[in-house]
């Protein structure tokens, strides 16, 4: 048996020689852009679905707007303080992220069941995030899809630093969806007008940056960033999600601006 | 008895994060340690190549599933397997096709399950079952029973696969996917079946003179890395960040009696060990 090993039965193709392991190919590869005129928005979780209805129902109202006009929007909403109270519990009990992200998954599906409930007589339907496939289906139809900003990555999320919080997560989602659907820009609403030098909430002499590159919001090297680290990261080698656009969606009119493709807030390009 | 905190427009459930960004590095930090719980520490995950062992079909998966057969009589296991040449072939259409890096991440998972369901039919009669995606916590069951589960090994980021730092070709196959399942439960050790004597400096079957490694550390492996690496980059990328998982060992299931040494422990293979990662 040792001295006549069966061989590798091996399929022909380019890519049959290849350990996959970097970019050894020479392929001729010419990426499509899936639907690339989706506008996908996230709706943040402390920012605005723990302010309740004072703050998302005026914001659903200007979505139900710009959905009216024919722009396709995909609704993605994020976790918030509840997300906040089990990572704490979590991270006292040395979980490992694997475990913290599985648990991460459960709050923005929540809000999104939420949001699902207000939009439905407007075209609101729940969508996991494997079904994309169905996405044409449904915004062909005048829908507004809601789902879950949560990457489904759970125990797979990887350790990040010195952290146990999962890096990956509703901002990640966001980016992630925009990047895989081709489209060139990903919405953030919360409730700061986009990226301060530190945290406005706490440090009032921060000030507004209106735009940046992923690089110059790298070198700056802020303890604190209004999204979430690895989509900065990320963007400088997206393939098509070249700017993230974050913005007060508490302040009029807002939403529906950046949904015309209006810039509003900042843009943080690659 | 946990409160509720109003005043800035926002409901807050009192607790150590309320308020704060999860950006915050000094915030981030407070929520870590040195260790995590180790959920499994007394189950090993097998990982058995596609390429280099289900691709050589019948005459070298028949003598490695009558070693499985034997050695899950004493060890707690749970197997995964590669997708081999198939899931290159699905590969090299996607990209010729011009679809995204998520599409392909959507597509390539189904090629390692048909390795799965045949070896689970070879291995059925001693006991095996096929485990749903995030069926961890059946794993009691699984051992108390004599069943060994047999896991699915691409994790699940499909149409969310991150932008790979190069190419387009997604980054998280199965090597990352079984070994992330190790780490996360907290399993003693991995080991990967595969067709050569352990991990070479290069690709033996190129190069005559290429040298296999003995027992190394992580750390010196990854200051020398190896030209063509038989695990994929990102199990060792995530490796280096990880907490639990101590060891992992390298072995060659064309021949037989190998694995069963593995696991009694003994210098088989390549054993690459990470001293640093702390256990409970």
């Amino acid at each position: 048996m040792a001295d006549k090993l069966p061989e590798r039965r091996t399929i022909a193709s380019s890519l049959s020689e290849s350990s996959l392991t970097g970019s050894t190919t020479t392929l001729d590869y010419r990426p499509f852009a899936v639907m690339p005129d989706v506008r996908i928005v996230k709706i943040g979780g402390q920012s605005i679905m723990d302010r309740g209805r004072a703050a998302v129902f005026p914001i659903l109202e200007e979505i139900i707007e710009a959905r009216k006009r024919g722009i396709q929007v995909v609704v993605l909403v994020g976790g918030g303080t509840r997300a906040r109270h089990i990572y704490t519990i979590a991270s006292e009990l040395e979980m490992p992220t694997g475990i913290i992200a599985t648990l991460g998954k459960y709050i923005p599906m929540q809000n999104a069941r939420m949001l699902q409930m207000i939009l439905a007589r407007h075209g609101g339907v729940f969508m996991l995030p494997d079904d994309f496939e169905k996405l044409p289906l449904y915004l062909s139809l005048g829908c507004i899809p809601v789902m879950s900003g949560m990457p489904p990555f759970g125990y797979w999320e990887k350790r990040e630093g010195n952290s146990r919080i999962p890096p990956h997560r509703t901002d990640a989602g966001v980016f992630l969806s925009c990047e895989f659907l081709g489209c060139k820009r990903a919405i953030f609403i919360k409730d700061e007008d986009g990226l301060y030098t530190d945290d406005p909430k706490k440090d009032p002499k921060a000030t507004h940056i209106p735009r940046c590159t992923a690089k110059e919001l790298i070198a700056m090297n802020l303890n604190d960033v209004v999204v979430e680290r690895m989509v900065v990261e990320y963007l400088p080698r997206a393939r098509w999600c070249k700017e993230l656009q974050i913005f007060n969606g508490l302040k009029p009119g807002n939403v529906l601006a950046a949904l015309e493709g209006k810039d509003v807030g900042t843009i943080i390009s690659a | 008895m946990p409160k509720l905190v109003e005043g800035d427009g926002r409901t807050h459930i009192e607790s150590k994060l309320m308020r704060e960004s999860l950006q915050d590095r000094k915030v981030l930090k407070g929520t870590d340690s040195d260790r995590d719980v180790h959920i499994f520490p007394d189950v090993t995950l097998i990982s058995i190549g596609g390429q280099s062992i289900f691709d050589r079909g019948k005459s070298a998966i028949l003598p490695l599933v009558d070693e499985l057969a034997e050695v899950k009589k004493h060890h707690k296991l749970v197997i995964g397997v590669g997708g081999g040449t198939r899931v290159r072939h699905t590969m090299a259409v996607a990209m010729d096709l011009g679809l995204p890096t998520g599409g392909i991440a959507q597509l390539v998972g189904a090629m390692e399950e048909l390795n799965a369901i045949l070896l689970n039919a070879l291995l059925a009669p001693h006991g095996s079952m096929p485990m749903q995606r995030e069926h961890f916590w059946d794993l009691p069951l699984y051992f108390d029973a004599g069943i060994t589960p047999i896991a699915i090994s691409v994790p699940p980021f499909h149409f969310w696969e991150p932008p790979p730092i190069e190419g387009a070709v997604p980054m998280h196959g199965s090597d990352f996917g079984l070994f992330q399942l190790a780490e996360v439960l907290g399993f003693r050790q991995a080991i990967f079946i595969k067709d050569e004597d352990g991990l070479y400096d290069k690709d033996p079957k190129k190069h005559p003179d290429a040298k296999m490694f003995g027992n190394i550390t992580l750390d010196e492996l990854l200051a020398k890395p190896p030209t063509e690496n038989i695990l994929d980059e990102e199990l060792y990328r995530t490796w280096a960040d990880a907490k639990n998982l101590r060891r992992i060992q390298i072995i060659n299931g064309l021949k037989p009696g190998t694995l069963t040494r593995a696991l009694a422990g003994e210098d088989v293979g390549t054993i690459i060990t990470k001293p640093e990662a702390r256990r409970g």
